[in-house]
Order: structure tokens, then C-alpha cells, then sequence
């Protein structure tokens, strides 16, 4: 079980609304799985050239070029790399561990898609060796407008299992 | 020699291999050489002007090479270089 102090998900909220029709990114730190703080990290999908999106391939996301990159921005995200090793490096200093990903769906329900499932397994690959913990990944669904819907995932082996959020109040 | 970390984007440059050995005294080095044997994939790894392109770190054993000296970070044998795309995903 994932704890969140209640004004860390309306943050994650916010963050998703205001970058709507956008997906948005961030990550969030914390020990013994409560969290205690998010970094919001710019989705730079929009601003990637064609060139770039190479980095999709194998992710089932092909059809991207044949959007505008303001629609793919839309459908899908990027963290900007060094916006994210900051965070990583700011939570190291705080003796705080990166408990996880959180990223927006704005038409969709919070459950990772295909393509969040692959570049997760992506991520896996590394991660034990780099020594980095394994994070949760959360989505923030905006599909129903007025109620969204956070929910937490743990993925591993190609398989998103949901962890369950307990939402406590803030201090 | 450098143990190279390929990330899955990049693996058809390099007939799908996830770790090549790669010799070189810097991160600048590696990608050059890198590049010499599977052509094309700096490009995929820099922009236009040298830099690192914005969705990628690069990781030198477990340390980002923003935080050592950048691309100059000097390698020794026996280190271990990581190209790791950040965090994405998408419907």
C-alpha cells in the first residue's frame, strides 16, 4: 500500500489539469512507500523533433508521426531527462528514496497503457543495475472530468499489478 | 575496454545487442567510437550540436555524467557506461 498525504494528490490534480489536453509527468519521493514530495517534470514530447521519436520505437506508439506534436503530446509523454536526474539527485541529498512515476491520462482510464508497460520493462532493465529502487507508477485519469482517478502500479515481468493508495491527510 | 549499456531504442543499430565493449578515455570518445562501429548512432544520441539529446542520461557506473564532467567524464577500463532514455510512455 502506496500512503499519500491528500495535498500531494491534489497536487498530481492540478498538475494534470493544467497541462490538459497534455499528458503530465513528475515523479515522487518519500521512505517506507508514504510519499513526501513530487517533482513536476516538463513533458517534452511536443517540442521533440521526428527524429527523436526513434526513442518509441518498439513501444507500439508508430502512429506518433503521423500526428502534430502538439496532438502527441496528447496521447503520450517524454521527461525531460535532466529535469529528472535534478530530482533523483535533490532526493538522494534528502536521504529520501524515489517511490515513483506519475504521469497523466487525459481521455483515458488510469491504467497503464501497452506502451507504459514496455518503456516500464525498459526502465526495469536498468534499474538493478544502476541501484535504483523499484518504483511504483501512478496515472492520473482525467477521463471523467469532475472525479479523476489516481491509481498506483507496480510493474514487473510485462504485468501491471495495482497497488492500492491510502490516502492520509496532509500536515 | 568500456562495458556499453544499449537501451532497447537503439538496440537495431547495434544487431541487437543490449552491451557492447568499446574502447576510449571519455564519454565523448565511447560515443565517437561507438559510432564508427554502428554508424548512425550518435545522431540518435545527440542533437545537432554534440549535446546530449534532451531525453536521454547517460550514466557512467551509477553516477550521471551531468554531475562528473559531462561528455569529458574520463573512463577507465573495467568502468561501465549506461544510455538510458528518461521515463516516457503513451496510449
Amino acid at each position: 500500500m502506496l500512503h499519500i498525504p491528500s495535498g500531494i494528490i491534489q497536487d498530481m490534480i492540478t498538475h494534470a489539469r493544467e497541462l490538459a489536453p497534455h499528458e503530465c509527468c513528475g515523479i515522487l519521493s518519500g521512505e517506507n512507500q508514504s510519499v513526501t514530495e513530487t517533482y513536476r517534470i516538463t513533458n517534452i514530447l511536443a517540442t521533440m523533433s521526428e527524429q527523436e521519436l526513434y526513442r518509441f520505437e518498439g513501444a507500439k506508439l508508430s502512429d506518433l508521426k503521423h500526428l502534430s506534436p502538439e496532438e502527441r503530446a496528447d496521447i503520450a509523454f517524454q521527461m525531460d531527462a535532466r529535469e529528472m536526474a535534478m530530482a533523483q539527485r535533490d532526493i538522494r541529498s534528502k536521504e529520501r528514496d524515489l517511490l515513483g512515476f506519475y504521469h497523466s491520462h487525459t481521455f483515458s482510464p488510469a491504467r497503464p497503457s501497452q506502451t507504459d508497460i514496455t518503456i516500464a520493462m525498459e526502465f526495469e532493465s536498468y534499474r538493478k543495475k544502476l541501484n535504483l529502487p523499484e518504483p511504483l507508477h501512478l496515472i492520473v485519469s482525467l477521463e471523467h472530468t469532475k472525479s479523476p482517478d489516481i491509481r498506483a502500479y507496480r510493474i514487473q515481468d510485462s504485468k501491471a499489478t495495482e497497488v492500492l493508495i491510502k490516502q492520509i491527510a496532509s500536515e | 575496454m568500456i562495458k556499453v549499456r544499449i537501451p532497447t531504442p537503439l538496440r537495431p543499430m547495434t544487431g541487437g545487442k543490449n552491451e557492447v565493449e568499446i574502447a576510449g578515455n571519455s564519454v565523448a570518445e565511447i560515443i565517437e567510437n561507438l559510432t564508427s562501429v554502428h554508424p548512425g548512432i550518435k545522431e540518435r544520441i545527440c542533437d545537432e550540436q554534440g549535446e546530449v539529446r534532451r531525453f536521454i542520461n547517460i550514466y557512467v557506473n551509477e553516477e550521471d555524467i551531468r554531475f562528473l564532467t559531462g561528455k569529458e567524464t574520463p573512463l577507465k577500463d573495467g568502468d561501465e557506461m549506461s544510455i538510458i532514455p528518461a521515463i516516457a510512455g503513451g496510449r
